[in-house]
């Protein structure tokens, strides 16, 4: 993404940002209440059209104008509230806006439930997620469960991106701790992952790299190293605005 | 909702697999069963005899479209109060459509069909488009559509039908096969049709089972299974053979049926179905899904509109007549059937075979009630508390899930 604008009336929520993705790599995104990360991935994932700026996917450039023009790209969102229909089930919601049709009448499509329940099935098993069966409504699921879900349904059409906007905020510890493992799992099968937080120590587990944004502006791009209490020092001085790589004038 | 680790789940599900989650199904044929057999009883048999049972179905035809309808509106978090006297205006137009434009039977009909989806699109529109609440774009519709019935039957009156195909419809009886030697005076196409019907429905539902092998945890026990096989096996034949007594199957009965069949197939096996319910689960998670919202209501509300133009063809023929107060209130009862089936408020939930069955509960209710002589005003108070129980068994099953 090079050189990202986006306001809102007379808020400038964008300033400008660029951000790198590489193949195989998770990017943490982290940044202070309205600094301008989840307007990024709205930007990223198709939700908002962008003033100004451009998104290239590898090297081709693309744009999106709703959120299924970005994941016909191959680009994924799990979002905070994980948007899945709790009155269906699993393997419903795994393929939602996306069913596998059977025979087509017209306007009427017979889906093929067999197929998508062993589809989903096999995907859940992939990623080593413990769901009794694809058939459970998701009300009766866990809030662990039910990230997962959405997880899985992200990865479910091959995706390039999968970006997950506070994929732990609602979760128990042992859920969170299972989140993390399946965003580990996903890296090992070759996915790239932008894992937006405020838990500094979930992105410290599991990113490679580290982007934070304030006031619209990007202040750091740096590769996640050292022990985490310096770590957490480090990302929070540029949280508040002690540090800017990118200042002009440069105060480093 | 408190959290567990998915570890605990089969125990969480073996607790909540005491009470069965599909209580409020079975409840409802109990329910219908219970009503049946105290009416039978109170009335000395006159409930369940066959004129009275015909009578119950024809009754019910004209509010059981409207109710399948107006499921699917309620799934989507919508509300329908037009349906009424939109059937009304229709079945009025019908009516003119043969004795003043002299159309023939065959013309009329598609003509209401018709105009029925294109009211339907226009509530649509209103909901869809101009995002006014459905309660109020309907409220608006039900005050028109009563105007336009009585403008359309204004000159003269209620209109008498003479078109007796038309009339068939709401009293006629599908023709019997030639008369076998065995079982004479019983209607044999229509003992086949019921013991067809069995068959098909054993059979899906054993099919259905065996599909579930590999998800044991989804079957419900062997022996609730059976249960409900014998219990709608029984009421159908049940039916069957009391309809099959006196002159057969009747044309609305026929096309309740199909209705019945063609709305549980969109909703269970088709994409649209599949995005209907979604919409109605979580419209924004839908919409990110790449449903179109839009699409669905307008979907939803033509297929109302569609319903409520059989709905008023059923009736006018039934009465062989349009009437200036046709239509009066069917929107209260195809939505208290509605929710009577189990359908929820809050959305997402409900199925079409629900509301058919909680609209013969209804009309069994008046039907029984009228025969035992009950004063019409204790009437409404027992209609009342049928339909508040119903919703409140309802919230009370849900929540303990």
């Amino acid at each position: 993404m090079r050189h990202i604008k986006k306001s809102f009336g007379a808020v400038q929520a964008l300033r400008g940002v660029d951000l790198v993705l590489h193949k195989n790599e998770v990017l943490g995104l982290v940044g202070d209440n309205a600094a301008g990360k989840s307007t990024l991935m709205k930007v990223l994932s198709g939700a908002y059209v962008p003033d100004e700026g451009s998104i290239m996917i590898e090297g081709e450039p693309a744009a999106f104008s709703s959120p299924m023009d970005a994941r016909r790209q191959g680009i994924e969102m799990v979002y905070q509230d994980y948007a899945l229909a709790n009155n269906l089930d699993v393997a419903s919601n795994v393929f939602l806006g996306r069913e596998a049709v059977r025979t087509a009448i017209g306007p009427i499509s017979i889906m093929d439930k067999r197929f998508m329940e062993q589809e989903s099935k096999a995907l859940l098993n992939r990623l080593k997620i413990d769901i009794a069966s694809v058939r459970l409504k998701v009300e009766r699921l866990s809030g662990g469960q039910r990230q997962a879900v959405a997880i899985a349904r992200a990865t479910a059409f091959d995706a390039k991106v999968i970006i997950m906007d506070e994929p732990t905020a609602a979760l128990s510890v042992a859920a969170i701790a299972k989140v993390l493992d399946l965003v580990s799992k996903l890296k090992d099968q070759g996915a790239s992952i932008i894992i937006i937080s405020h838990r500094l120590e979930d992105i410290y587990q599991v990113s490679d790299r580290l982007i934070v944004l304030r006031q619209g502006r990007k202040v750091t791009d740096t590769v996640v190293e050292g022990d985490i209490h310096q770590f957490r020092e480090r990302v929070v001085a540029y949280m508040v605005g002690a540090r800017n790589d990118f200042a002009e004038g440069g105060i480093s | 909702m408190t959290e567990t680790t998915s570890g605990e789940l089969p125990v969480v599900r073996s607790t909540s697999r005491l009470i069965p989650g599909n209580i409020r199904e079975y409840g409802m044929y109990i329910a219908l069963f219970a009503i049946m057999a105290v009416f039978a009883f109170t009335t000395d048999g006159i409930f369940i005899s066959s004129r009275n049972i015909v009578n119950l179905i024809n009754q019910t035809g004209y509010i059981a479209v409207l109710a399948v309808g107006m499921t699917l509106v309620i799934v989507i978090r919508h509300i329908d109060l037009s349906v009424g006297y939109l059937s009304g205006f229709l079945g009025a137009i019908a009516a003119i459509s043969m004795t003043s434009w002299n159309y023939p039977v065959y013309a009329a009909i598609p003509l209401v069909l018709g105009l029925g989806v294109l009211a339907g699109l226009l509530t649509g529109f209103l909901v869809a488009e101009m995002k006014i609440p459905a309660f109020v774009a309907t409220l608006a519709g039900w005050l028109g559509y009563r105007g336009a019935l009585q403008l359309s039957t204004r000159a003269t009156g209620t209109i008498i039908i003479p078109d007796e195909t038309f009339n068939a419809i709401g009293n006629g009886f599908v023709p019997d096969i030639s008369h076998a030697s065995f079982l004479p005076d019983m209607h044999l196409l229509t003992l086949i049709l019921g013991l067809v019907g069995i068959g098909i429905f054993v059979l899906t539902e054993a099919l259905g089972r065996r599909a579930l092998r590999d998800y044991p945890s989804e079957r419900s026990p062997l022996a609730r299974w059976i249960l409900k096989l014998v219990l709608i096996s029984t009421l159908v034949a049940a039916v069957t053979w009391i309809l099959a007594g006196y002159q057969g199957l009747s044309w609305t009965a026929v096309v309740v049926l199909i209705v019945m069949l063609v709305y549980q197939f969109i909703t269970s096996r088709t994409v649209l179905g599949r995005h209907i319910y979604a919409v109605g689960g979580n419209p924004e998670a839908a919409e990110l899904s790449g449903i179109s919202v839009k699409r669905i209501t307008y979907a939803v509300f033509g297929s109302m509109g569609l319903l409520s133009a059989l709905s008023g063809i059923l009736f006018a023929a039934r009465l062989r007549s349009a009437t200036t107060t046709a239509g009066q209130l069917f929107e209260l009862d195809a939505i208290a059937a509605a929710f009577v089936g189990g359908v929820s408020a809050a959305g997402g939930v409900g199925k079409v075979a629900g509301s058919l069955i909680g609209a013969f509960v209804m009309t069994s209710l008046s039907s029984g009630m009228n025969l035992m002589g009950l004063d019409i005003s204790y009437q409404y108070i027992v209609r009342a508390s049928v339909l508040a129980l119903a919703v409140i068994f309802d919230v009370a099953t849900r929540n303990r899930e």
